[in-house]
């Protein structure tokens, strides 16, 4: 295509064509002479959202395109602040961590996560092995419901309307394990310092089980029905490939830096809970482009339902809190009986714990990348400083550089492909 | 807050937190990569922390990437945190992580609201949004980032969030006016006024003041106060009511006897049927006639 920009930007050229006189000057509104045989093409900018159905949230592009082919992106964000560092730190530690869940909403306890580590850390708290299975248990879950709906909406973003029905389905089941785990669909509100708040039923790990032996063939029905298909593959083959110096350089991870071919991932290589005890694989993709990370993350699933099994084989019966009272609360049991269990209760709800002076950094393998917490305490019961990492800024910045050349239609794609949730990315 | 705080350092490990390779030999490695850059270098919770000079971070950061041994291939994040009591009270706090190595590590500076940092653009390009976002959150300024704009603020917002003198609550508020059908900023108007509760036991946590503490420390001479002050000789033949011992030793200490139950009968209480017979007819109160 020829590039019409270095062409003088002003001529009269001499046309008779389209009713226009002979040696006429045709200008039009805003005073450029328009050339009605060659017509003149230059550069024009359009608004991408903020409100749009394919940004996924709260996402605001300014693109520059030369006729159908993007040039230039700006991505806008920050249209979904809240101020969440701002805030914790005028919370007490537990009053932070509702905050977490509303950070990614689609993947919700995994943010809880990484701030519960971050806290355990500068304690020095260990906490009971089945708090560590129900964590691992749960985030897995997570994962799963997290890339449930990503697939969905990438597959429909890019045409297709049943998969993400299909899909949907599947979550909803998600969630409804989350409620009865935590007793809410979504800002679940389920890990604390020491452990996490209720146990599970024995009657939930049974249906857990029971859903995952039964209702995955939904989610292969889904796959199979785009992962070979025409249309899908030319929306995403070859779209957006990013190659493994420039994954690095960007702050890639998660399935953005796998899909690159570089196998990295936090529960293998810095395993935390008890995921060294967890046997599974990590797909890593050979093309990097927007159908690899797409399938890195159809393999995720089928990965973290694996141990999800293993989870629910091997956890051993027990508490799921902490014995130091200092920081777990009671029983709603004991409090009735014992005096002791009232007023840490009373103290834990006020005041709240101490956690020694230090600062840490700790990041987990969240489904989108590596969610980190950079946690800067000075020994009250409220931290000094909470930096959170999000995983989708850096993948976001990098868009200008993976969309560059490519169609306006692609952008979705590459989009979704990302994966982005604006409460992480705004915080 | 001052750095003695990381004296007192948790000394426990927890075991179930993310596992990487050891840090051993990371600091000496360090220290001769980068040289006299090096401030401090500290070592906590199994994190290494490396406080350099701010003019010499992009010749440190080129250097623990590209020197073998050390190899941190990622910037992962930059973190401001705000120190108001110190003279550079900024501090911009880089995360790197060895892919290879599987390692993390912290390199800090310090800066003012004058001073900028070198920009780390060049080495990394994410550098770019995450200097953005310490600028708009700190006001600190990257020297070199081509395009230090306002990232997560909004579109013509004042003033720096994130800093500990800025208030929670902000300086504006937005709502939709009805009138001249648009979104209008407002100064922020507070139905109650802002409180921050702190929920720290006074005698555990900071040195409050209340009413009557300075009794316990004695005064300064001449303070309008019955306790001898410190230095001051108190006259001997002055008996004030702090110096003689509160003690219930025979019974007319006590109170008892029959002044007292003079005065206990007539404060008895009424019946309640008496009661209720005298406020009929009474005014409603706090009304005047």
């Amino acid at each position: 295509m020829t590039d019409t920009r270095t062409r003088p930007k002003s001529r009269t050229i001499q046309v008779s064509v389209g009713g226009i006189g002979e040696g006429e000057d045709f200008r039009d509104e805003l005073g450029h002479v328009r050339d009605a045989g060659d017509e003149q093409i230059s550069n024009y900018t359009i608004n991408f959202g903020p409100q749009h159905p394919a940004a996924h949230g709260v996402l605001r592009l300014i693109m520059e395109l030369d006729g159908e082919i993007v040039e230039r992106v700006d991505p806008h964000i920050g249209l979904l602040h809240r101020g969440t560092e701002k805030l914790i730190e005028y919370k007490t530690y537990a009053q932070a961590l509702p905050y977490f869940d509303r950070l990614d909403y689609c993947s919700p306890m995994c943010m809880e996560h990484s701030f519960v580590l971050a806290i355990e850390k500068l304690m020095g708290l260990e906490i009971p092995l089945r708090a560590q299975y129900i964590r691992v248990l749960m985030a897995e879950l997570t994962r799963i419901s997290n890339h449930l709906l990503n697939l969905g909406s990438h597959i429909m973003d890019v045409g297709a309307m049943t998969p993400n029905l299909w899909l949907f389905e599947m979550r909803e089941d998600t969630l409804q394990f989350y409620e009865r785990a935590s007793g809410a669909r979504m800002h679940a509100n389920y890990f604390r310092a020491g452990g996490v708040r209720y146990d599970l039923t024995e009657k939930m790990l049974v249906d857990l089980q029971d859903w995952l032996d039964n209702r995955f063939q939904l989610f292969e029905d889904s796959i199979a029905l785009v992962a070979d298909n025409r249309i899908f593959k030319q929306r995403n083959v070859d779209i957006a490939i990013v190659h493994k110096g420039d994954a690095v350089a960007w702050g890639f991870s998660g399935p953005m830096i796998r899909a690159a071919g570089i196998p990295w991932d936090i529960r293998r290589s810095q395993p935390y809970e008890v995921y060294d005890r967890m046997d599974f694989e990590i797909p890593v993709g050979t093309n990097s482009d927007c159908y690899d990370r797409f399938m890195v993350r159809v393999e995720e699933v089928r990965q973290s339902a694996k141990i999800m099994r293993q989870c629910l084989a091997q956890m051993p019966k027990g508490p799921v809190g902490s014995d130091d009272q200092k920081v777990f609360p009671p029983s709603r049991n004991e409090m009735k009986t014992s005096m002791e269990a009232m007023i840490h209760h009373f103290k834990l709800y006020t005041e709240g714990y101490h956690v020694p002076a230090g600062e840490v950094y700790v990041a987990t393998e969240s489904p989108k990348g590596e969610f980190g917490v950079y946690l800067v305490a000075d020994g009250t019961n409220r931290p000094y400083r909470c930096k959170i990492r999000p995983t989708m800024m850096s993948h976001l910045q990098a868009m200008d550089m993976m969309l560059k050349g490519h169609m306006l239609a692609d952008t979705t794609a590459v989009l979704s492909a990302i994966d982005p949730v604006f409460g992480e990315v705004d915080r | 807050m001052s750095d003695e705080w990381f004296a007192l350092m948790a000394v426990k490990f927890a075991s179930h937190v993310p596992k990487m390779a050891s840090d051993e030999g990371v600091v000496a490695a360090a220290k001769k990569a980068i040289g006299d850059a090096l401030v401090e270098a500290r070592e906590l919770v199994g994190e290494v922390t490396l406080m350099v000079r701010r003019e010499t971070i992009v010749d440190v950061c080129r250097a623990l990437r590209d020197t073998a041994g050390l190899e941190y291939q990622q910037l992962m994040e930059i973190a401001g945190v705000d120190y108001p009591e110190r003279p550079e009270r900024f501090e911009v706090v880089y995360h790197l992580l060895s892919l290879t190595k599987n390692r993390r590590i912290r390199v800090k500076v310090s800066t003012d609201e004058a001073t900028s940092v070198p920009s780390l653009t060049g080495l990394w390009p994410v550098a770019g949004w995450l200097e953005r976002e310490v600028y708009d959150m700190y006001g600190v300024t990257f020297a070199g980032n081509p395009d230090l704009r306002r990232i997560l603020t909004d579109y013509g917002f004042e003033g720096y969030p994130q800093r500990k003198d800025f208030p929670l609550t902000g300086h504006v508020e937005l709502r939709y006016s009805e009138a001249e059908k648009r979104v209008v900023y407002e100064p922020v108007s507070l139905p109650q006024d802002f409180r921050s509760f702190d929920f720290l036991m006074p005698w555990e946590g900071p040195e409050y003041l209340l009413p009557g503490d300075e009794k316990a420390h004695g005064e300064a001479p001449g303070a309008p106060s019955p306790l001898p002050a410190t230095g001051a000789v108190a006259s001997k033949d002055v008996k004030t009511s702090a110096q003689t011992a509160k003690t219930t030793e025979k019974p007319s200490d006590t109170g008892a006897g029959a002044p007292a139950d003079k005065t206990a009968g007539k404060q008895a209480r009424k019946p309640r049927s008496k009661k209720a017979e005298s406020e009929v007819g009474k005014k409603p109160r706090g009304k005047k006639a």
